[in-house]
């Protein structure tokens, strides 16, 4: 028999995965009409994260029924590695899509900035499959943490010069500092367990105060 | 004329199509669009691309262009996108 925990992981899944997905076509409209690169940006960021949790529930559930401890020891061993990489790869480019969408019009729109995006996302995806050591799985997040924190900063000192309202860069923050949880609880199955409730009812909290924000200012 | 952002130029040249029936020649479109003959054709192309505008012959063989439906859709929806942009700073 399947642990009850299973039910309970699809159901987090499926709300993030519906309100990802809600957004990405709440916004094909505005996006079709004015072929808006900060609107292209954010859309590819929500397809990302949709696909991405998708997989996090993949694994998770091979986790739970099977009682592994980490999905590269599933067998036949290539499933294991290639869900974890496509897991690790898309949810890399889902936080440099929408970091990017703040930012695409400082660093620009060209071919090599996404391949780049792409290619940093692989490296990292490598990375995590190469090293299978708590302390380099943190050492791997608290990087790409740091790199959101100081993207994120610029953003929002742009933000305050235009004298904007400052509550979607916390939205952002939180977002990104879950998501790594997100990552780190699939990574490490048992690091983060006891608070395990509490990031996902946070990050479901996120995506809903998310797709709430994009159905009233999309007119959806 | 100062600078504007690119959504706002699409908006106005489609707004003067719009308010001269749906159809102008290109010379007063460029004229009343107040940009540099180079910004507009930058932007007439972009417009064309986007397929927010299309291009007709009339009998006298003159060029007209027309805003399309999706160009309609995109002044009605103009204000929304924009205030979309601002809110997630996009």
């Amino acid at each position: 028999m399947l642990p009850p925990q299973i039910g309970f992981e699809l159901i987090y899944s499926f709300v993030i995965i519906a309100c990802s997905l809600l957004v990405y076509h709440a916004t094909r409209e505005m996006y079709d009409l004015s072929k808006y690169n900060g609107i292209k940006f954010f859309r590819y960021s929500f397809l990302f994260f949709a696909v991405a949790y998708f997989f996090r529930y993949f694994i998770q559930f091979v986790l739970l029924s099977l009682g592994l401890n980490s999905i590269l020891d599933f067998s036949p061993n290539f499933i294991g590695w290639v869900s974890l990489f496509v897991f690790l790869y898309l949810s890399s480019m889902a936080v440099f899509y929408l970091l990017y969408s703040l930012m695409w019009k400082k660093w620009g729109d060209s071919k090599l900035k996404n391949l780049l995006f792409h290619f940093l996302a692989v490296v990292i995806a490598l990375i995590g499959l190469s090293f299978r050591g708590a302390e380099m799985y943190l050492l791997l997040n608290m990087i790409i943490l740091g790199f959101v924190l100081f993207v994120l900063f610029i953003a929002y000192k742009d933000s305050k010069k235009k004298k904007k309202d400052s509550g979607l860069f916390i939205i952002y923050l939180l977002l990104f500092i879950f998501w790594i949880l997100n990552v780190i609880d699939i990574l490490l199955p048992s690091f983060l367990q006891l608070f395990q409730l509490i990031i996902y009812l946070i990050s479901i909290s996120l995506f809903i105060v998310i797709l709430y924000k994009v159905l009233r200012k999309s007119g959806n | 004329m100062a600078k504007r952002a690119k959504l706002e130029i699409m908006r106005d040249i489609l707004k003067i199509i719009r308010e001269n029936k749906g159809m102008i020649k290109p010379t007063p479109l460029l004229r009343k669009a107040g940009l540099s003959s180079g910004r507009f054709k930058e932007y007439y192309k972009d417009l064309l691309e986007k397929k927010l505008v299309s291009e007709s012959v009339n009998d006298t063989s003159d060029k007209q262009i027309l805003i399309t439906e999706k160009g309609s859709k995109f002044l009605e929806r103009y204000r929304t996108i924009i205030e979309f942009i601002d809110e997630f700073d996009l």
